[in-house]
């Protein structure tokens, strides 16, 4: 019986020597051919690149089945511009990206450039896992098309902890033909949100719902910055609004358009499945707020043309900003981070590798390089290029990226918003809590 | 109890755009092929067919791990009395009331320092040291045979270790298939282990490459996603009805002698 | 005494792998988790040790902890019993069968194979919908149509329902049982000119209880720690007004969005002592109502 046991264990273990040959050899027998065979075929057009030694970049992001493809074909360009590097891909759904890049950040295993989301930077960022960019800007990253605005989207105290790869703003993204049925045709220009609340109230008398609603930390953020007031305080450690009116004036009328059926309730958002399901898509309602790199998609699925419309205001220049859709990190564990810098740098500013990207992780910070592929983008992505370059003159500098905590705030709000929108709790009481215990929440950054 | 899977075949034959807008009607109003055709492409220069290799890879090593050391351990617990063993046996009930949540990360960060990240080592290896839940059920199993049947055998001059090869394991089968196809359904469908320790998309499993059609952010290829799932459950419906048979030839067929 | 020596070296022989495997792969990390659970820890920096304060918050501070059992404990209590019940009559039923007995098995198995995958979310959500074939028939019924969606029990009801549902793997273990039960006992029990009712609860049952007592220990454990389905319906957020928050989801969400993971381990070893007491209950009764044919232990 020991016999069996021992037996077993010896199992195991060739199992693991052999898992483990494997591995190595392969890896190692992949790497030096195709170096080699590159450093052949490149030799000539690239005479310092080709003494340059070896090296292998990790590269992560999160996303689907097309921007993977392109990203692999941008990788693609860039191994073979730089035969001496080679990058190993490393990707999956949103969901998944987050639960693997955790344990890998504890491990100090993480790959060496990193795509980022703003709520997470602040938590990757002030925890030591990502590299402070600013000695790379024009020393690897050419920064000589990219605003100053742009740069500090990624910044966060007097660190750079990510580099903003495409920008967003948000508006109101709808169906003129369904607007039509309101007896309106475009929401003006200059709407207010008295304007908002007025048009939206007709909807149900339409047989329509007006919108899906708004995120609370998103829409209610710009609406304080329209009022001259902030989310979060400068460092992050309170809120930075005074007055919980503010959120009284916001958060009622909204839970009113719920109550009169002018927007879904919550467990009807809760049975929508995915784009292809939503309200807008189906007719059923006249639009949504949200991000403009959402509208392609949406627009996609919808298949018929929809148009956008500005935020109500007053104060619209101040409350709206740019987001950055997306950011490349370099991790603090990296070993090749001048290597992870070109690999930006190429990202960011190179047309060709644009073209294949068309602003999928948002419009391109490189004015020059928006300018250049627009000529090859679809007319939703010229829309929303457009719609960009509009807000860039009509906007303010964002808020510092969001603290960490974040993410507890959001579901807080969350969970309040629906609260307020089942009824079951008043803007009033809503705003003493969200002000208690996101204070609290934002107090663990004092230290 | 079947239309789930009516359903999910249905949808498979829809456009992508179709399958929520006519998920009330089951029966597609124009067939088509393409998801079938274009999820086999499978992602990112990685037909389908990879990721099924890679899973069964995965999932055929664990399997036998998993099934084999369980039901060694399990006699031991059942029929051996030694020093121990009810605490032994308390520690083993204990690691399967543990959260795995928790201790993911302190395991990862342990696998990294042995260098067996990227590797489907940390998912395949720990499988040939036993499996509790699979340990209990075979437990349990043998405790329903008489032990007179053990004694007998005992004064035939049988070893322990044959005693367990030659009598018990024909007659707990039952439970041995029930373990196999636990285990391989278990493993086809684990998401968790294979998101952590495989970063190469090459190495990708099953589980994880029908997560890649979905994306929340950007555009789902639903169509593709619900072929390929039917495509990813064609194996595990196969185990099944291959094992299931074990499980009616059990004590009663092969009989007590 | 060289006898007795040599019993338990046999023993230890054949549970060295789990032994073996407990020490390389669970005790440091099950240990790390346990110290982890009285610091404050965020994955990325190092661990501050802060005493019992995690364990304090849980208790007195966090309403959200208490809902988070709440709810797990109902989802526990209703679901364990109705899908043993469930898989257990399938199971007799199936048993009974004569042909094409493959096929019937596998269709009963399919619900609990396509179990986690996103198809059964979206179905799931589409039988309840507003405009789902549950409402349809409330409403010929005459009834008025439910908002599964808005009533937090509602909601915790249709995850119940889908576990009862996916009682695959209960069934195939109760049925394993069955198959084990000798066929002489009941041809004795012909003799003696037994009824099936009394064959049921005379022999059937008996023999079952170790089979019974494996699947209630096991399903209630893995009751306490269902997941993946609060995820597929509620989209990870828990809702409506966390009626469907179970004890998981909410320590995954300390643990990998709040980046708390001290807190997350408290919870878990909060939950192990919890379903240890149940267990333990279990085992206790059990030498009261499970009958074994072997008396070793």
């Amino acid at each position: 019986m020991k016999k069996m046991a021992s037996l077993l264990l010896a199992m195991s273990l060739t199992f693991s020597l052999a898992a483990c040959g494997g591995n190595n050899n392969s890896s190692e027998s992949s790497n030096s051919g195709e170096g080699s065979t590159n450093t052949q075929t490149n030799a000539g057009t690239n005479v310092k690149e080709e003494d340059a030694k070896p090296v292998t970049l990790r590269m992560a992001w999160w996303g689907s089945q097309p921007r993977h493809d392109y990203t692999l074909k941008v990788i693609e360009m860039y191994e073979k511009e730089h035969p001496n590097v080679k990058i190993e891909s490393e990707y999956a759904n949103f969901d998944d990206y987050w639960k693997k890049l955790a344990p890998q950040a504890a491990a100090n295993e993480l790959p060496d450039i990193v795509q980022m989301d703003i709520s997470y930077l602040a938590q990757y960022g002030q925890k030591g896992q990502l590299e402070d960019l600013t000695p790379y800007l024009n020393n690897g990253i050419d920064t000589s098309n990219i605003s100053e605005n742009s740069i500090s989207g990624g910044k966060l105290g007097d660190k750079i902890y990510g580099f903003n790869i495409g920008v967003n703003t948000m508006n109101f993204q709808y169906d003129p033909e369904l607007l039509k049925k309101l007896g309106v045709d475009k929401p003006s220009d200059d709407w207010t949100w008295e304007d908002y609340f007025a048009l939206a109230s007709k909807a149900k008398e339409a047989g329509l719902y007006f919108d899906g609603g708004m995120r609370p930390e998103v829409f209610f953020g710009y609406y304080l910055r329209s009022k001259g007031a902030h989310l979060y305080n400068a460092d992050g450690t309170a809120l930075g609004y005074e007055d919980d009116q503010m959120f009284v004036d916001f958060f009622k009328p909204l839970a009113n358009l719920v109550k009169e059926g002018d927007t879904p309730p919550p467990d009807v958002k809760a049975q929508i499945k995915g784009l292809e399901d939503d309200m807008l898509v189906k007719n059923k309602q006249v639009g949504i707020w949200q991000w403009t790199n959402q509208f392609v998609a949406i627009q996609q699925v919808a298949n018929r043309s929809l148009e956008m419309a500005h935020m109500p205001g007053p104060g619209r220049n101040e409350g709206l900003y740019l987001k950055p859709s997306m950011y490349f990190s370099i991790s603090k564990n990296s070993e090749n981070k001048e290597e992870a810098a070109k690999f930006i740098d190429f990202w960011v500013n190179n047309v060709e590798a644009n073209k294949l990207i068309k602003g999928d992780r948002g419009v391109p910070v490189n004015t020059q390089v928006a300018e250049g592929i627009k000529s090859t983008l679809d007319p939703a992505q010229v829309q929303v290029f457009d719609y960009v370059t509009w807000a860039q003159e009509n906007s303010s500098p964002m808020d510092p990226p969001d603290p960490v905590g974040t993410a507890e705030i959001i579901k807080l709000f969350a969970g309040l918003a629906e609260q307020m929108d089942f009824q079951k709790l008043s803007a009033e009481d809503a705003a003493k809590q969200f002000r208690k215990e996101a204070n609290a929440i934002l107090a663990k950054n004092k230290q | 109890m079947i239309y789930p899977v009516i359903w999910l075949l249905m949808s498979s034959f829809k456009p992508s755009e179709q399958i929520f807008q006519t998920a009330g009607s089951l029966i597609p109003t124009d067939w088509i092929w393409t998801n079938y055709s274009q999820g086999w492409e499978g992602i990112g220069g990685h037909s389908f067919g990879v990721f099924i290799k890679n899973s069964l890879v995965l999932v055929v090593l664990a399997t036998i791990g998993a099934v084999a050391s369980s039901a060694l351990i399990a006699f031991g617990f059942a029929r051996l009395k030694f020093f121990g063993s009810t605490f032994w046996f308390g520690v083993m009930m204990v690691t399967l009331m543990l959260p795995h949540d928790v201790t993911l990360v302190p395991q990862y960060i342990m696998f990294s320092k042995i260098g067996w990240l990227n590797s489907i080592k940390p998912i395949v290896i720990p499988a040939y040291f036993g499996a509790p839940f699979f340990i209990f059920l075979m437990i349990q199993f043998i405790r329903t045979i008489p032990q007179e049947l053990d004694e007998a055998a005992t004064i035939d001059g049988c070893g322990k270790f044959r005693l367990f090869y030659r009598i018990i394991l024909p007659l707990i089968a039952p439970a041995l298939a029930t373990a196999a196809i636990f285990s391989f359904y278990w493993r086809w469908e684990d998401l968790i282990n294979p998101v952590l320790y495989l970063n190469k998309p090459s190495m990708y499993p099953v589980s994880m490459a029908l997560k890649m059609y979905l994306d929340a952010d950007t555009l789902s290829n639903w169509g593709a996603m619900f072929a390929m799932s039917i495509v990813s459950l064609v194996p595990v419906v196969a185990v099944f009805f291959a094992f299931q048979k074990h499980i009616v030839e059990g004590i009663s067929t092969s009989g007590l002698k | 005494m060289r006898a007795a020596w040599k019993n338990h070296l046999t023993g230890y022989a054949f549970i060295s792998p789990f032994v073996i495997g407990f020490l390389a792969f669970i005790l440091i990390p099950a240990g790390a988790s346990l110290y982890l659970s009285f610091t404050s820890y965020d994955l990325f920096t190092t661990p501050r040790w802060i005493g019992l304060d995690n364990y304090k918050e849980m208790f007195f501070q966090d309403s959200k902890y208490w809902q988070s059992l709440k709810v797990t404990l109902i989802y526990v209590f209703l679901g364990v019993p109705l899908r043993l019940a469930f898989a257990l009559l399938i199971a007799m039923l199936l048993n009974t069968a004569s042909k094409a007995v493959g096929i019937y098995r596998t269709v009963y198995y399919l619900p609990s194979i396509i179990g986690g995958s996103v198809a059964v979310s979206i179905m799931w959500r589409n039988i309840y919908g507003d405009e789902g074939i549950i409402n349809l028939l409330l409403n010929t019924l005459g009834l008025d149509s439910i908002r599964w969606f808005a009533e937090p029990f509602a909601a915790l009801w249709m995850l119940i329902s889908l576990s009862v549902w996916q009682f695959g793997s209960s069934m195939l273990i109760f049925l394993a049982g069955l198959k084990n039960i000798p066929n002489e006992l009941y041809e004795a029990a012909n003799v003696d000119g037994a009824g099936p009712v009394r064959r049921f609860f005379g022999i059937t049952l008996p023999m079952l209880t170790p089979i019974i007592l494996f699947n209630t220990i096991l399903q209630t454990i893995g009751a306490f720690m269902t997941f993946t389905p609060a995820y597929i319906i509620s989209k990870g957020e828990g809702g409506p007004l966390d009626g469907t928050l179970l004890y998981s989801l909410y320590l995954f969400r300390q643990g990998f969005v709040y980046f708390d993971m001290g807190y997350a381990s408290a919870m878990a070893w909060m939950m192990l002592i919890i379903v240890s007491i149940f267990t333990a209950i279990l085992f206790a009764t059990s030498k009261f109502w499970v009958h074994y044919e072997s008396k070793g232990d």
